[in-house]
């Protein structure tokens, strides 16, 4: 049986999720010797065309190329795989797309009007395109993706967390740094899988994992916040960074300052 | 990918996209009458703003967003952004703190240089398309540099909490020390690499520095003090000046260019190269041990007009950061870890800068903050967006020496060239002017 044929591929981001393959340093050689792999912009030089099996795809869409590789790379995969919370939520560069416009931004940065380049609004690409699975994270925790991927190997879906950080913090017993130290932790909304990394070091957790599917407590926790003396744009800041476009229409008004 | 599209009088020569580098970039060469007309380092990654998203941005959460534009160079960017913001708010740290930032500043330069040397630059002088196919031959080495580059991450994840996008390091210090058994084992770690380091210079050193791409070149890099490294207050250029690090603006002078999402640098009207060769020659004589030998055995191949041996430079900095990350670890265990919570601090108006060396060269944070403590406005200027025009001047010459040269060898060269910059694209691709 020949290998399936597996392309690794990256849109507009930091790299951080194909640089998470790269660091599974002692499974690479094996886990690599498992696939042909047709593309890897970052590791390879070799590019084969045709159909791919397994696509990855990290990064948002944030040019008008972003947009026609990804199509291209829709067409031609079996499988697509979102990986990390650019190409699922996307992340910082998206995070302030209820709030400017690109235009303010290109003035902002760089000093150009629209169309000076192609860029466009930055969107995950599950904007544009169906994916079969996503592995979240910012970047992805290199034992889910390896864990993703063999299970995809032997025709199985990669891990899904359907339950918030918290529920890891607890299991760990690290005292909750919300109740102890009145820290601003997003764990009640987001997705588990870190092993409550952020608590275990003292620290609240800043939701890199996006938020959980069906998380209807984020009025709870805004108000939470509000009343440990946060203010509005210091949690709106907090939240937005690796929830998506995230309106303030889940506030029902609450009270600023 | 490579095309090239010919028209009567005139011939653009295109890598569209280049390979084994970080982000995504090409080079393009317009020829008329066969003299060149045009070279440039595209740079299409697009735009993420992140002066932008940071703005109203509390400076406790800053760190946390600005280490995230780019995964390779995460722990340059957090130290970068938490040095910027202490110097802003006058913000002292302990010894403990500071050589804790050292070690992860060489486990950064470890883990990358491992990468780069190893996975990206070495295959085309061994002459494969990637590091898996050269381990069909080079087993052995592939095997051992994958050793290095861990033992580089573990480093990350002793001191910042994970391989990338660690939490860990703070402004004021770090939320949780290090156990003195982590720092045991990066030490074992560190020992057990120490060849593999030796190995990428005898490798690199043994392949002959192609000539075509030679020409004038002027070195910018951080003073790191007295000993050899990453971290420092002033920046030193080959033209034998030194100028503090808020004199950056100076240093830089950014403008935009339509083809690149990385704004452009020079310095006095000219471009000029950040990175290993530049730390490398403008520091050398404070290298110890093997990597001052190992330097004085291959001074001949470390040239500063011939930015190609960036590549031996990243190689005799790996051999500097194993001694020198298991030095201080040594230090720290024989002082004795301390438990330090992270330092106090009131937060007023203010502006604060800091350079910190990258993997690939200065990176410079600079943040104005309101006086409640959240980021009125900031500029943040990476290596490879410093490098770009540099890297077009090299093209240029490239194209000149190796006119009429088969395409196909002007192509490989110009690859050979752009990669031994070790370009970081995604990190290049949000300089701001405010």
């Amino acid at each position: 049986m020949s290998k399936p044929k597996l392309g690794i591929f990256s849109l507009t981001g930091c790299g951080g999720d194909q640089l998470q393959i790269l660091n599974m340093e002692d499974q690479l050689l094996d886990l690599v010797s498992r696939f042909d792999i047709v593309d890897f912009q970052e590791g390879s030089s070799r590019k084969v065309d045709g159909d791919i099996d397994i696509a990855f795809v990290e990064g948002t869409v944030s040019t008008e190329h972003d947009l026609k590789k990804l199509k291209e790379i829709r067409a031609r995969s079996n499988v697509l795989i979102a990986l990390g919370n650019c190409a699922i939520e996307g992340c910082i560069q998206s995070m302030r797309n209820g709030e400017t416009t690109l235009s303010e931004r290109l003035k902002d940065v760089y000093g150009v009007e629209e169309g000076f380049f192609d860029a466009k609004l930055s969107k995950p690409i599950t904007e544009y395109v169906d994916v079969e699975f996503s592995i979240p994270g910012c970047p992805v925790e290199k034992e889910e993706t390896l864990r993703g991927i063999t299970s995809l190997l032997h025709g199985d879906s990669p891990p899904y967390y359907s339950y918030p950080v918290c529920v890891e913090c607890k299991l760990n017993e690290y005292p909750c740094v919300i109740v102890e130290e009145g820290k601003p932790c997003l764990g009640p909304l987001i997705r588990a899988g870190c092993n409550a990394r952020c608590p275990s070091l003292g620290l609240d957790c800043i939701g890199c994992r996006g938020p959980v599917e069906g998380a209807e407590n984020f009025a709870a926790e805004y108000q939470m916040l509000l009343d440990k003396g946060y203010t509005k744009q210091d949690i709106m800041n907090r939240l937005r960074v690796f929830c998506g476009e995230l309106g303030d229409d889940f506030l029902g008004g609450g009270d600023d300052e | 990918m490579i095309s090239s599209e010919v028209e009567t009088m005139s011939k653009n020569i295109t890598i569209d996209e280049l390979t084994r580098v970080e982000g995504h970039g090409g080079i393009e060469i317009s020829l008329k009458d066969g003299k060149i007309e045009d070279v440039k380092f595209n740079v299409f990654e697009g735009p993420r703003f992140f002066e932008h998203a940071i703005k109203s941005v509390y400076y406790e959460k800053i760190p946390d967003i600005t280490r995230r534009i780019c995964a390779i160079c995460t722990a340059s960017h957090s130290l970068a952004s938490i040095g910027a913001i202490e110097h802003a708010f006058d913000v002292k740290v302990t010894p403990q703190t500071q050589a804790l930032r050292d070690i992860l500043i060489h486990g950064e330069m470890i883990e990358s240089h491992a990468l780069h040397v190893f996975m990206l630059a070495l295959p085309d002088f061994l002459g494969f398309p990637d590091a898996i196919h050269m381990a069909s031959k080079h087993l052995d080495a592939v095997k051992a540099a994958l050793e290095l580059k861990k033992t580089g991450n573990m480093i990350h994840t002793a001191m910042s909490g994970r391989d990338v996008h660690g939490m860990n390091d703070r402004v004021g210090g770090f939320s949780k020390i290090p156990t003195e058994k982590q720092l045991i084992e990066i030490k074992e770690s560190l020992e057990a690499v120490k060849p593999t380091t030796e190995l990428a210079v005898k490798l690199l050193a043994g392949f002959d520095l192609p000539a075509y791409n030679i020409s004038e070149n002027t070195l910018m890099a951080i003073d790191p003090g007295e000993q050899f490294g990453f971290l420092g207050d002033s920046i030193l250029v080959s033209d034998q000046t030194v100028h503090p690090e808020t004199d950056y603006e100076k240093l830089t002078n950014e403008k935009v260019v339509r083809h690149s999402y990385a704004k452009h640098s020079t310095y006095k009207g000219k471009p000029f190269m950040v990175g290993s060769l530049a730390r490398v020659q403008l520091s050398n004589k404070k290298l110890e041990g093997t990597a001052a030998s190992l330097y004085k055995e291959h001074k001949d191949k470390l040239q500063q007009r011939n930015t190609i041996s960036n590549n031996l430079a990243q190689a005799i900095e790996l051999v500097h950061s194993v001694d020198r990350a298991r030095d201080v670890i040594e230090q720290l265990l024989a002082d004795g870890l301390k438990q330090e919570a992270l330092t106090e601090f009131e937060v007023y108006a203010s502006r604060g800068i800091n350079a910190v060396e990258a993997p690939r060269g200065l990176l410079y944070h600079d943040y104005t903050f309101n006086d409640d403590g959240t980021i009125m406005k900031s500029n943040i200027i990476t290596p490879t967006a410093q490098n770009a025009a540099n890297i077009e001047k090299d093209a240029r010459i490239i194209a000149e020496n190796l006119s009429g040269k088969p395409e196909a060898e002007l192509v490989k060269a110009l690859e050979i060239m752009a990669r031994a910059y070790d370009p970081c694209i995604s990190c290049s691709v949000h300089l701001v002017h405010l």
